[in-house]
């Protein structure tokens, strides 16, 4: 069930926290690490391969976005180079370069070799040194590591590791230095720009994406019908009506009507519906409910829609300052409805909750006197008639516009890619696509 | 320059079946205030504005614009799919002085726009003044504009013009597209995106579709006017 304007913000939004800084507490043995904790120095003798001087960020690299990304400038080349960067996972032994053991990305200096999981690397970029900044960074929507060395790219390699990964800096030879910037200054390399240049990428293949010409007319109409807007669909053929080819109904070969004359079901009796709830005149939709589905009104009879149209006949008692003629109501036809489902419960101590206020609009509650709490109403009796259609296939399902339809595929191929990749990348909000905003995943 | 080092082939795609998609499906949270502002937005960029007023009032959802001003920049629209260019820019300019004062390439293809309508009516003396007073002096400033303006002199070279090389000039979708570009910049300069969401959210779940298709197979949705779940290829 439907519930209005309380705590229902977008869920999975909240900021992820970046790392900052080292994590000192899991640093290795051979380094010393500054007061600010972004500055790291080799102290070891690099003897062998199990003295390497590894320390990660304090955080786990964000993962709901389109990318992260992190710098070190060389200090000092030390006496052999031997400085590796890159990402690592939560068990990485800190006394070994990044990608030399599994789950892990390494980019060293010394060779200009990528390492991944192992201790051969590949042939991959320039080698770095004193002076150098080098910056390591992962594209979760093309699921790559990438490397930059002095503000230019160096390469990148597929990121097949879907655990969470830390920035991570490996040192390995006598006074190597290197300092950290975790995004605290502005960045060598201009990764503003990379994601600018992801996101118009996207963009154009979404563009150059073909559509059927009428398509958005014919889904918009067919809203309309759904819902029994009855007047804004007669202005909406009126002003089509020349330009505009008719929508197009193909009719399926087994007779089935599709989709479009579903839509179209009952829609004078819907139209008057919708009309009468939308002026709150609950009696009116009682009775011509009765009048119109007695038996299908039967069979509801302690169904959701009751108790919804209860509820608003409560709601227009209050909003009218009839407060003894709302609490007579509220005994005699809400209170039985206690205990029936969770949902129904809230939605009824909210309703309830009204007589509490001496000014009720200024109450939490206020959703409720609003005309949207109207519209839910209203969209509950038109689903309900809807479903008395007897073309439909009796799946117990509520009738969706085509327009719900789409907008559901469309949420639920973004969120299951975004499984796929180990639940990182953006996180897709149809929502906030529509307030405007530019981000929600796009 | 960008290297790509190891690239692993992608292992066998997940399957989904309809049952577990239309589980998904149903988990997934659809505002009506979301559909509402969506087909709102489709109304008032496309310019029904009497549809975009009974909405308001049927859905209670409030346009993103004034709808005063649709019936403007309808009109305007009007103007030049009728031909009547002078009256287009007439009333452009009393909506708001900047769009063409800024937008230097939208006024000359009004001024384009207003040098076919005169060749076509037969005005060849008009047509020839006002390319030479009007035009010329904006083609020494622009090439790509001077080429444009030798495009469209060049219809008076020819006694058919149905059937000269240049001749879509004088076809019915090139005052379309005048007219689009200039709904765009009104839409623009009134802070609002130039087009609607619907369609560009319609090519998104194609997209989206599609790029899914590498993963895994599920039911897509071919049709989009009827939105019929399809059974996932395996």
């Amino acid at each position: 069930m439907q519930r209005g304007g309380r705590g229902d913000g977008d869920d999975e939004m909240e900021e992820e926290e970046a790392p900052t800084h080292l994590n000192t507490s899991t640093c290795g043995h051979f380094l010393v690490i500054t007061t600010d904790k972004l500055c790291a120095k080799y102290t070891g003798e690099g003897l062998h391969g199990n003295d390497v001087g590894v320390i990660q960020g304090n955080q786990a690299a964000p993962c709901h976005r389109l990318l992260y990304y992190f710098e070190i400038t060389v200090k000092d080349r030390g006496l052999k180079g031997y400085i590796g960067i890159g990402f690592t996972d939560e068990h990485f032994r800190n006394s070994r370069q990044p990608g030399w053991e599994p789950n892990s990305y390494g980019y060293h200096g010394d060779d200009g070799k990528l390492y991944h999981g192992q201790g051969k690397g590949h042939v991959f970029g320039p080698t770095f040194t004193t002076g150098d900044t080098v910056g390591a960074g992962i594209n979760y929507a093309s699921q790559e590591i990438f490397f930059t060395k002095n503000g230019k790219m160096v390469g990148a390699t597929f990121k097949d590791v879907k655990t969470a990964l830390y920035p991570t800096i490996g040192l390995h030879s006598p006074n190597e230095k290197v300092e950290v910037n975790f995004g605290q200054r502005q960045f060598v390399y201009d990764v503003e720009a990379l994601v600018q240049e992801e996101r118009e990428r996207r963009h154009r293949a979404v563009e150059n994406v073909h559509l059927p010409p009428s398509a958005s007319h014919s889904i918009v109409r067919a809203y309309l019908l759904h819902y029994g807007y009855h007047d804004t669909l007669a202005a909406f053929d009126a002003a089509s009506g020349g330009s505009f080819p008719p929508v197009v109904c193909t009719p399926h070969e087994d007779g089935n009507n599709g989709t479009l004359d579903d839509d179209s079901f009952a829609l004078d009796q819907r139209k008057v519906l919708r009309r009468l709830a939308r002026d709150g005149d609950v009696d009116s939709v009682f009775a011509k409910l009765r009048e119109w589905y007695p038996q299908q009104l039967q069979q509801e009879h302690d169904s959701n829609i009751i108790f919804l149209l209860h509820c608003q006949k409560f709601i227009e008692l209050v909003k009218s300052g009839m407060l003894e003629g709302a609490v007579t109501y509220a005994r005699t036809e809400l209170a039985h409805f206690f205990g029936a489902s969770l949902d129904q419960d809230l939605h009824l101590q909210d309703c309830l909750a009204l007589l509490a206020y001496e000014r009720p609009q200024e109450s939490p509650m206020a959703y409720l006197l609003h005309f949207g709490q109207r519209e839910v109403v209203a969209d509950a009796v038109n689903a309900f008639v809807l479903a008395t259609n007897p073309s439909l296939p009796a799946s117990g399902k509520s009738p969706q516009s085509g327009l719900e339809k789409l907008l559901r595929q469309l949420t639920a191929c973004h969120v299951e890619k975004r499984l796929l990749n180990g639940g990182q990348g953006e996180v897709f909000s149809l929502h906030r696509i529509l307030q405007g905003g530019k981000d929600g995943g796009w | 320059m960008r290297v790509c080092v190891i690239y692993p082939k992608s292992s066998s795609k997940k399957v989904i079946t309809k049952e577990e998609w239309e589980k998904k499906l149903s988990e997934v949270k659809i505002r009506k205030e979301d559909m509402n502002k969506l087909v709102m937005n489709f109304l008032v960029t496309e310019g029904y504005v009497e549809a975009a007023e009974k909405f308001q009032m049927e859905s209670g959802t409030q346009p993103d614009i004034d709808l005063g001003t649709i019936t403007d920049r309808m009109a305007v629209r009007k103007a030049v799919q009728c031909g009547q260019v002078e009256d287009a820019i007439e009333k452009v300019n009393d909506l708001n002085p900047e769009i063409l004062d800024t937008n230097p390439q939208l006024f000359f293809h009004l001024q384009q726009q207003r040098l076919i309508e005169l060749i076509r009516s037969g005005q060849v003396e008009e047509a020839l003044e006002f390319a030479q007073e009007e035009l010329a002096p904006r083609g020494e400033e622009n090439h790509a504009f001077l080429e444009e303006l030798e495009r469209t002199v060049a219809l008076l070279a020819f006694e058919d013009t149905a059937n000269c090389p240049v001749g879509e000039l004088l076809d019915i979708s090139q005052r379309q597209k005048t007219a689009s570009e200039l709904n765009a910049a009104i839409l623009t300069s009134q802070s609002h995106e130039k087009d609607p969401k619907l369609p560009s959210l319609l090519k998104m779940l194609i997209w989206a579709q599609n790029q899914l298709d590498e993963k895994a197979s599920y039911p897509r949705i071919n049709d989009l006017v009827n939105a019929t779940l399809e059974e996932p290829v395996t």
